[in-house]
């Protein structure tokens, strides 16, 4: 058998140089939408479980509308908050099921009674392959985002309310002009770790024919079965994409909490 | 003194916690009226920080009345003088009373200026020029000016304490509310923030002040509360409660605090 890895075979896969770099930019791709669609599907998740929307309190009120306290089932239920609900469970669901098992829900199962249009982006990413994809890791990143989310939210002293609606800031307004702004630049080294953690994630979209740089391993193995130096080119490339993003952000992270010392 | 009458009715204000158990307010009937400066003092643990943060509702009370602007602002709706059932507008309500915190609750992402105009053109709808005109004449009054661009972290407490009232000033309210404003200050700090209270009692704002500052009490206020265990216990003059304690409790408190 010979050396585990032989030099000799670096030569035979560079005429797929090509292949690789192609993958690096659907992986590159993929990460980031992932993130921009998590992201979005997060903050509405997170703002669900914090909302305050009863819709059944008026079974528990006294005659000038303020709660009661306690009430056994009626009361349960007249504090039963049906949006903080479902996102409590969905995002309870996708943290406790496989991603794999998840992809291929979404594109044997979704994705084969929805009909995609058979474009490809730039000449070689493939739309059908590439959307279901990223919704699939988006809907599973919005799942962790939505936690990271939330506990931005909540880590914002409840003084910044109190003065905010003293002012007669409205709830909406509160959150928007002040709760917000500071939460998510408290949590954005968290969201750029997410990045991280979906550009290796994003590896297991090779398994519905999304052509990243897992599925160049395969096409290069396929051609030449050659198999462990293509997979080290990719370790390679995912090593230098991750490594120095996260050392950007443990770099921007202790910059910005000098600034914020209060 | 001013009687030109009441700005706040409170009426058996109550708030239990643990359906019961625990009672922060047992009862407190106290009305506040036009120009009013009242000051709250109390034991530690007294009700005086929950009464009057029941005054805005940050504090939901178990029961009791408090009206202002002939409102009940206790209650989520309630009926009108001709007997149609009104929802209660509590942010508009909010707007007309000014609340200055302990722990100065600046808006940190925002600079000084902004931090002043953000209600006023958000709630209000005064335009940014206007807005930043009148929050400047007001940063002004309070030797603070040249700090408009700033942020609320390059301030000392006392400059923030002074920025959060004149923010609270930049609304026009009928009445300010004061919890503990020198509490968190270092000791050289609380002359400059008193001051600016003083300035503010003399134009004639209605104030209720919740503080340990017993000399302020004295030398601004027309009328002293003095609260403990949840319950009102005795009120006057400063010449009254001062020089002139009835209740034991009061003696007490004074005897320790003086």
């Amino acid at each position: 058998m010979g050396s585990f890895i032989q030099l000799s075979n670096f030569p035979k896969i560079a005429p797929y140089a090509q292949l690789f770099w192609e993958g690096l930019l659907v992986t590159v791709l993929l990460s980031l939408f992932t993130v921009a669609i998590g992201f979005c599907i997060a903050l509405v998740l997170a703002l669900m479980r914090l909302s305050s929307f009863m819709p059944f309190k008026f079974l528990n009120q006294d005659a000038n509308g303020n709660m009661k306290e306690g009430g056994g089932a009626i009361g349960f239920i007249s504090r039963f908050n049906p949006l903080s609900f479902i996102a409590t469970a969905y995002v309870e669901v996708l943290r406790s099921t496989p991603v794999l098992v998840q992809i291929f829900i979404i594109y044997y199962g979704v994705f084969s009674v929805v009909d995609l249009p058979t474009f490809s982006l730039f000449g070689f990413i493939k739309f059908n392959r590439f959307f279901p994809g990223v919704v699939a890791l988006g809907m599973n990143s919005g799942a962790y985002l939505c936690e990271i989310i939330r506990a931005g939210i909540q880590s914002i002293d409840g003084g910044q309310t109190e003065a905010a609606r003293s002012l007669g800031l409205s709830q909406v307004q509160n959150m928007r002009y002040i709760i917000l702004p500071q939460a998510l630049k408290n949590i954005l080294p968290a969201i750029a770790n997410e990045f991280v953690v979906i550009i290796k994630e994003s590896a297991i979209t090779y398994t519905i024919g999304v052509q990243d740089l897992m599925s160049a391993v395969n096409a290069v193995r396929g051609a030449t079965f050659i198999i462990v130096e293509p997979l080290l080119v990719a370790t390679a490339i995912y090593f230098c994409l991750c490594f120095p993003t996260s050392k950007a952000i443990a770099y921007f992270e202790r910059r910005m909490s000098h600034g914020d010392k209060r | 003194m001013a009687t030109n009458g009441s700005l706040i009715r409170v009426k058996d204000l109550k708030k239990h916690y643990n359906g019961g158990a625990i009672k922060a307010l047992d009862g407190i009937t106290v009305d506040i009226n036009k120009g009013d400066v009242m000051v709250v003092i109390g034991p530690s643990g007294s009700g005086k920080s929950t009464f009057l943060r029941s005054l805005n509702r940050l504090e939901s009370p178990t029961s009791g009345s408090i009206i202002f602007d002939g409102v009940d602002i206790t209650k989520r709706k309630y009926k009108d003088e001709n007997g149609k059932t009104v929802r209660v507008d509590i942010d508009d309500l909010r707007q007309k009373m000014g609340m200055v915190f302990q722990h100065f609750n600046l808006f940190p992402h925002m600079t000084i200026l902004e931090n002043m105009t953000l209600a006023p053109m958000k709630v209000k709808g005064v335009s940014r020029s206007d807005a930043e005109q009148k929050a400047l004449a007001l940063l002004d009054r309070v030797g603070l000016k040249d700090r408009a661009g700033a942020y609320p972290i390059q301030l000392s407490g006392g400059q923030k304490q002074r920025v959060a009232i004149v923010r609270a000033l930049a609304m026009e309210p009928q009445v300010m509310l004061f919890d503990e404003p020198t509490s968190a200050l270092d000791p050289e700090m609380v002359g400059e923030v008193l001051d600016v209270m003083k300035e503010l009692a003399r134009d004639g704002m209605t104030m209720v002040c919740v503080t340990h500052e017993m000399g302020f009490a004295r030398e601004v206020g027309n009328r002293v509360l003095f609260m403990a265990d949840g319950q009102l216990l005795e009120q006057g003059t400063p010449e009254e409660i001062f020089t002139n304690p009835k209740n034991p409790r009061l003696k007490d408190f004074l005897g320790k605090v003086l």
